[in-house]
């Protein structure tokens, strides 16, 4: 088949929006499919918003037998067979209207730019032969504000056979950008809490320099130095393989996210238990508490007893693990379910 | 710096322009840059689509760029404070096709709006373009007739020159490139004949259609010349191609009125090989010069002929014509680093 | 919601005094409103009615601009006079808002616009109507014919309707060119009146045999009072015992001309200038009959209908358009295409018969109150204000794409274009 996937980008901004689709090609491509990926730019200010959904509206895939849409306003294209994988609204009109992320005001002309997008997303989406979402979090969105249903379908990881479960040192390993709403800090303020010697490492990279000043900060104000590891960069995939490979466990803890995160699918594949919090979002859809993890109280205490639990009581620690491979199955985290229901 | 480069998309198809733009996207990250390529779905038909799709290029809103590279209408209409268009293709169809009524814009009223409409919006984008380059003498040349616009011209360079370096001197004539009758190898095929019992022909490249090649399959059976003519009539990966030039004696290429210097004619140069062409070939005698770089016939089977019979008469003779082609490229200074440089300024 | 309203404010004006009633009904209801003034300079320093608001002058641009900056919707007050207007046109083609449109009929208001504009008006006249309705309309040399020639032609709807962003207009006769113009939300909503101080006369013949018919309002050709007068003076029984006042601005010639009528058809004719406040009130109270003809009808509501309606007195109308809408049993309809004879059979039944006037009159006037109401109009206009700006940015939109394409050379008709504006048809679906 002719497959083009469609989405919007920032240039030369990379993460997960674009893996989906870029690993997505890769999938189909080896089934056989001739596959055309549209990349066109998106801005989400107020006054444009309409412009830009204009212009997709223009865009001509009839050569495609199929489209598949990602990433507003990317979903605005007509196309006989459009199939929707939608990762996220544009928020700041949706579920950030009443937040404080909103940076405009909550005026008529606004309430009207708001209302108007909805009634367009609602033609839009009702257009696609079927809608998929990443998540139960933006399905949930989905059916409250726009009142379509929708199939979760889990985005996989690429090449997941890389990892492995190979030791089980000290350590509970934090894969992921350091942001102040990933809180790698809430995870150093509760070590400082435990009462066993459980270490953590933390990798990443991040957009400015501030939130890892502040984190050092925090590991030598706490006495920390020789049980926190820190490496303020984008470490390669063969090392993040390594470190989930030979971690106790794992900890992925974001703040309200709308899906479960590469990082704790990544753990997953290599049998290590999770450990995240309450109000995680789209993390509790994989890790449930005692499961394949711990979901602890998003404070110090809880979390260092739940960093305690995970080296004092290894066996658990491990069928834990064990369990987080089988809950991918279950959930059905894979590349060939993906394509056998996008291409139903 | 972050340099996008924009171009047109035409659905599932991939063609030179595209292999441009994803060596150009190579280089610029060679040269410490970073840089995406974003293609922009175009569909000109009917022509009375056009209109919309300038307006869907022109609505787009570019962040966290730059310095936009743009290539053809109507990707280079996107809006971008630092643009440099680099002009592979206006829409002919409203210039010099449409002046031979090779044109998919309809007559009288509507078809002159959409050119008017069209030639605004070129100049919009020209004007608010810090620099253009073309990429042929022939695109710089109607861009100033038709438009009005000064430009340089900027010879694409060769993707991977490293392919083309340290051959030998075989013993056949090559002909690359895609097969059909503009690109005229049937002449080559006639030509065999008035060559001598030495003389050596390969011709290898995709036909356009089945019918291009059948044609030459059996002009080769006809005129018995199957011992001297070998054909492999398919798309080339590209190291066989590369392997096809670095092992010929000379490389033979006569298009009809071709723009450009030609790839096989500088991949030829730059891998030393003497160059046959024909006088109505165009852009070609750019690289050809007659009895220096190689050698350019008359448009006839029975001058060519000759001409073909000269490779292999005198080898020595080639070799020299040969080592001048490949400085007279060099000369010409068309390679990627210097290409970035210039598109950047 | 800050309003922001663009309107005549003195006293002379029937718009001002509706537009008051409306403002003072969004306060009512919660809203803020600032009025701009949108009469001519010479006329600011007129009384006004009592907004009791703040007032700012149309020609004060740093005083428009700062309220503009913060407002959340525009309306402009519309009527087909010029002098009156002044502002609200300085104004709207800049800055978008909801029209209140008291006139289809516009084509005065444009041609006194135009004077100073006329390439640009040219091409509007060309653009709506064609080169041959352009060419005409300035070639006119009197008010009768230019009303005659343009009130089919060249009403000038369609432009008015073509800056808004939303049109509100009292009634449906002339509402399809209202909706050729505008992109925007379009309503009819009941134009908000009310006659003070009279809502319980009922009673105020003064019993003396005499029969009073009252005509209010500048007293054009197209009042038809010519027409009222034959009809008096044809009847053998209204003759003797009618009196016929008419109030309002009249010209010396047109004095001249009726009263030289009535004194050819006998009939007792009483011409009073125009006048306002508690004479009006008083000239309504005395009267047995009120006649509101309008032919041809330009107005979209008739203020002087509805004012009479709710003094609870019997109504005598041109069953045509806005009149036409009114119930059938709370007023006398004359058909135009038998103006004479029906105008004197329903003067003779009204005359002769005090209980029908008294039901009529009570039926008008209930019917009056519970529909020209400020609450209501206040309501269907903060209404339409969100119904706008749910359209304004699709609107916004494509007035930014259409000038991209016409900055290119492209005509209005590439926009609207199958293939330009079909995949655009999501943006109308709700």
């Amino acid at each position: 088949m002719k497959i083009a996937l469609c989405s919007t980008f920032v240039p030369f901004l990379y993460g997960g929006a674009r893996n989906i689709v870029d690993w997505l090609r890769t999938m189909l491509e080896k089934e056989g499919h001739e596959v055309e990926v549209v990349y066109l730019p998106q801005l989400d200010a107020p006054d444009l918003l309409f412009q830009q959904m204009a212009a997709f509206r223009w865009i001509d895939l009839s050569a495609a037998d199929r489209v598949i849409c990602f990433r507003p306003q990317a979903h605005l294209i007509d196309h006989p067979h459009k199939i929707l994988w939608f990762i996220h609204h544009v928020r700041l009109f949706y579920d950030l209207y009443d937040s404080p992320y909103r940076d405009f005001p909550d005026d008529l002309k606004h309430q009207g730019i708001r209302d108007a997008l909805v009634a367009a997303d609602n033609v839009a989406l009702r257009e696609a032969k079927h809608i998929f979402t990443n998540s139960r979090v933006v399905s949930d969105r989905l059916a409250k504000y726009n009142q379509v249903d929708s199939e979760v379908l889990y985005p996989p990881v690429f090449d997941a056979a890389r990892f492995y479960c190979g030791n089980y040192s000290d350590e509970v390993v934090y894969v992921c950008r350091l942001e102040h709403h990933k809180r790698q800090h809430l995870l150093i303020e509760a070590l400082a809490l435990t009462q066993t010697p459980v270490r953590v490492r933390i990798c990443g990279s991040s957009a400015g320099p501030v939130y890892p000043e502040e984190l050092l900060a925090l590991v030598a104000r706490l006495g920390l130095q020789d049980r926190v590891s820190m490496d303020n960069r984008w470490i390669t995939e063969d090392e993040k393989v390594d470190y989930l490979a030979n971690c106790l466990a794992a900890a992925y803890l974001p703040v309200d996210e709308d899906s479960y995160g590469y990082p704790s699918v990544e753990a997953s594949h290599a049998a290590k238990a999770i450990l995240t919090t309450t109000d995680s979002g789209g993390v509790l859809e994989l890790v449930s508490d005692g499961v394949n993890g711990y979901v602890a109280e998003p404070t110090p205490a809880a979390l260092a007893r739940a960093l305690d639990r995970l080296y004092t009581e290894r066996d658990k620690t491990m069928a834990m693990g064990v369990a987080a491979r089988a809950r991918l199955n279950e959930l059905n985290i894979s590349w060939s379910h993906v394509i056998k229901r996008l291409l139903a | 710096m972050k340099v996008l480069i924009v171009n047109n998309m035409a659905p599932f198809v991939w063609g030179g322009a595209e292999e441009l733009a994803a060596n150009l996207e190579k280089n610029l990250v060679l040269a410490g840059h970073q840089a995406e390529v974003m293609r922009i779905p175009f569909q000109w038909e009917p022509a009375a689509r056009i209109a919309s799709q300038m307006l869907m290029v022109r609505a787009l809103e570019l962040i966290n760029v730059d310095h936009v590279i743009a290539l053809k209408f109507p990707a280079y209409l996107i809006r971008h404070p630092k643009k440099t268009l680099w002009l592979l293709h206006q829409y002919r169809q409203a210039y010099d096709l449409f002046d031979v009524g090779q044109t998919n814009l309809p007559p009288g009223a509507e078809g002159d709006q959409l050119r008017r409409v069209i030639r605004n919006a070129d100049n919009e984008s020209f004007r608010e373009s810090r620099k253009i380059f073309t990429n042929s003498e022939v695109t710089r040349q109607r861009l100033a007739k038709y438009n009005g616009f000064d430009a340089e011209v900027l010879l694409p360079p060769i993707n991977d020159p490293s392919l083309f370096e340290r051959g030998q001197q075989g013993d056949y004539i090559f002909a690359g490139g895609r097969i059909n009758s503009m690109k005229r190898q049937s002449m080559l095929i006639d030509a065999m004949v008035h060559a001598g019992p030495t003389t050596r022909l390969l011709i290898a490249g995709p036909p356009d259609s089945p019918a291009d090649g059948a044609a030459l399959a059996s002009k080769v059976a006809a005129l018995g010349l199957a011992d001297r003519v070998r054909l492999d009539l398919r798309f080339l990966p590209r190291e066989t191609y590369a392997e096809y030039v670095r092992g010929a004696a000379a490389v033979a290429y006569l298009p009809f009125d071709e723009d450009s210097l030609g790839y096989v004619t500088m991949e030829a140069a730059l891998a030393g090989k003497a160059l046959i062409t024909t006088s109505d070939s165009g852009g070609i005698l750019g690289l050809v010069k007659h009895r220096e770089t190689g050698w350019v016939a008359e448009p006839n089977p029975a001058a060519l002929g000759e001409v073909m019979g000269e490779v292999f008469s005198q080898p020595h003779r080639t070799a020299e014509r040969g080592a001048a082609a490949r400085e007279l490229w060099l000369s010409m200074d068309i390679n990627w680093p210097a290409t970035v440089e210039r598109l950047l300024r | 919601m800050n309003f922001v309203m663009f309107t005549p404010a003195l006293q002379a004006s029937a718009i001002g005094r509706m537009a008051c009633m409306v403002t003072r009904a969004l306060m009512a209801a919660g809203h803020t409103v600032t009025i701009v003034r949108a009469e001519a300079d010479a006329l600011l320093t007129e009384p006004v009615h009592p907004f009791e608001t703040e007032l700012v002058a149309w020609n004060d641009a740093a005083r428009v601009h700062a309220l503009l900056a913060k407002a959340d919707v525009l309306v402009y007050q519309i009527g087909d006079n010029y002098t009156f207007h002044r502002g609200c046109m300085e104004w709207l083609p800049h800055a978008p808002g909801l029209v209140c449109l008291h006139d289809f009929f516009i084509a005065h208001l444009f041609w006194a616009w135009a004077e100073d504009r006329r390439p640009e008006a040219t091409s509007i006249l060309s653009n709506w109507y064609g080169a041959d309705v352009a060419r005409a309309f300035f070639s006119h040399t009197d008010s009768a014919s230019f009303i005659h020639a343009t009130h089919r032609t060249a009403p000038m709807t369609e432009w008015i309707s073509s800056m808004a962003i939303g049109v509100i207009t009292h009634s449906n006769w002339g509402i399809d060119r209202v909706l050729d113009g505008c992109a925007g939300p379009v309503q009819v909503v009941p134009l908000p009146y009310d006659a003070p101080d009279m809502a319980d006369a009922r009673d105020p013949a003064l019993h003396d045999g005499v029969f009073r018919v009252l005509t209010v309002g500048n007293v054009n050709p197209n009042k038809r009072v010519a027409s009222v007068i034959r009809a008096i003076g044809a009847s053998e029984a209204l003759r003797p015992v009618t009196r016929y006042r008419l109030v309002g601005a009249i010209v010396p010639a047109m004095v001249v001309e009726l009263s030289s009528l009535a004194r050819n058809s006998q009939v007792n004719l009483v011409i009073s200038d125009q006048v306002e406040g508690p004479i009006l009130t008083s000239a309504f109270e005395e009267s047995d009959v009120i006649t509101c003809l309008r032919f041809p009808s330009l107005e979209a509501a008739s203020a002087s209908a509805i004012e009479a309606m709710l003094c609870g007195k019997p109504v005598i109308v041109t069953d045509a358009n806005f009149y036409s809408e009114i119930p059938d049993d709370c007023v006398i309809k004359i058909d135009p295409a038998d103006e004479a004879g029906a105008l004197q059979r329903a003067l003779e039944r009204l005359c002769a018969d005090p209980a029908l006037r008294a039901e009529l009159g009570a039926r008008g006037q209930a019917w009056a109150r519970a529909t020209f109401r400020a609450d209501h109009y206040a309501e269907r206009l903060a209404g339409m204000a969100v119904d706008a700006s749910r359209a304004k940015p699709v609107l916004d939109a494509i007035n930014a794409l259409t000038h991209t394409l016409s900055n290119w050379g492209a005509s209005a008709d590439l926009l609207n274009a199958a293939h330009t504006a079909g995949p655009l048809a999501l943006f109308d679906e709700r």
